[in-house]
């Protein structure tokens, strides 16, 4: 009797956890999620506070027209004109948010429009550049995190995340967070950076470092792998996943120079276990081996970076499914034999 | 002339739009945020936070937000009806 009653209370107290994390949630998969979302939530792998501030220099520090990050935001909208619905309200979140509002040009006809991100700099950057092109959206601007999304369930029709997901600490939950935040047949567009980004700058920083320091602490995140990405979009619970990659080989004249590109877009170290001293001869070996094992014959070194392009809905009755397993009338069999006797 | 630009200009300052006050909830517990116009500050109720609105602009990042610590800051539920939509 006694073991029954605590069994009920934990079960109770486990209730009421995950109803704090996802109220009001009426499928199975939201609790097992929740309650996954808070077991990683203990895992911090990324220092959110820095790149807060990062971001903050970032704003501060952007090119007015980067072509990779204008390339990526640009794919990303194309896939708006490939929907026939409309999308009066939208949330562009975290990333390049700056970018994807500047190349918007009236796709997906939004109507409202709300910009987060965690960094009020960048937010107030984005409220400055009011251009002509986007005035008949009303644009509202929020300072929010996307680990912690403060957006009302079912009230968006669009949630755009163009470069910034990587760096949550929880990205399935993040992704959980823009579902609920999501209407029914809401469409979800997020890029995010793969595993092969940057990986010269990986292979040359852990050479310079074993070859300077004998030993070697992470200068590049860990980052999302492609098979990651359809599990990520299942796991958050959207309905039809799509995801497709593209990799962007951008060329620098020096390494130093690729180190400034990533300080401009906010993409720099900002792992909580991260080794805060460099030392000057580490970091120019590090540019000396980058270019002796990568530059090309015209001097410049190239960057890879990988964008792993990631679309989901939130489910809706009118969307398509798969049937039932074992609901089928017809067998194979019957249809091999009506097909496979002709030839 | 002074006065008009005055007022728009608080008006400006204060407060958030509709379309924000009808979608924004409090990030931590997803319950609906009150403003309140004596500090500027969106209060989640549920957990006795405030939110900063800066130059128009609430700050919804959970380490801006600061926890209300008298029961005299939280105003009784009459009160908030006007200014909270949900």
């Amino acid at each position: 009797m006694k073991g029954l009653s605590l069994c009920r209370k934990s079960s109770l107290v486990f209730l009421r956890r995950a109803y704090a994390f996802v109220p009001s949630s009426s499928f199975c998969t939201d609790n097992n999620s929740s309650n996954d979302g808070l077991q990683n939530s203990r895992v911090k792998i990324f220092d959110r506070h820095l790149k807060r501030k990062q971001r903050d220099r970032a704003a501060w520090l952007m090119r007015p027209n980067d072509s990779f990050v204008d390339a990526v935001a640009d794919n990303l909208l194309d896939r708006l004109e490939d929907c026939k619905r409309t999308f009066p309200t939208a949330l562009f979140m975290g990333g390049s948010l700056e970018a994807v509002k500047r190349l918007l040009c009236g796709r997906g006809s939004i109507e409202k429009l709300i910009m987060m991100d965690m960094s009020y700099d960048m937010i107030k950057l984005c409220e400055d550049a009011k251009e002509d092109a986007n005035k008949n959206i009303e644009t509202s601007f929020i300072v929010g995190d996307e680990e912690f999304l403060p957006i009302k369930e079912s009230s968006l029709d669009l949630v755009i995340s163009c470069l910034g997901l990587h760096w949550t600490n929880d990205l399935p939950g993040a992704m959980i967070q823009c579902r609920l935040a999501l209407k029914p047949d809401g469409l979800f567009l997020g890029a995010i950076l793969g595993g092969e980004t940057l990986k010269e700058l990986r292979i040359a920083c852990t050479v310079a470092q074993m070859e300077r320091e004998g030993g070697i602490s992470p200068r590049v995140s860990p980052l999302a792998q492609v098979r990651d990405a359809g599990n990520l979009l299942t796991r958050a619970g959207l309905a039809l996943p799509g995801v497709d990659v593209d990799e962007y080989v951008v060329r620098y004249r020096s390494a130093l120079e690729l180190i400034e590109h990533l300080r401009a877009m906010g993409e720099t170290n900002a792992l909580l276990q991260r080794n805060t001293i460099l030392k000057r001869e580490t970091a120019l070996a590090t540019a000396a081996i980058y270019d002796s094992m990568f530059a090309a014959e015209d001097g410049t070194i190239p960057a890879t970076f990988q964008v792993i392009y990631m679309t989901g809905w939130r489910e809706h009755p009118s969307q398509q499914k798969a049937k039932r397993r074992g609901s089928a009338t017809i067998s194979f069999k019957d249809i091999q034999e009506q097909f496979g006797s002709g030839s | 002339m002074v006065r008009f630009s005055r007022a728009l200009l608080k008006e400006a300052r204060n407060g958030i739009n509709k379309t924000l006050s009808e979608i924004l909830v409090c990030p931590l517990s997803k319950q609906p945020l009150r403003y309140c116009e004596e500090t500027n500050s969106l209060v989640s109720d549920a957990i006795g936070v405030s939110y900063p609105i800066k130059d128009g602009i609430p700050c919804l990042v959970p380490r801006d937000g600061k926890i209300i610590e008298t029961d005299e800051d939280i105003k009784p539920d009459g009160a908030s009806d006007s200014s909270a939509k949900n």
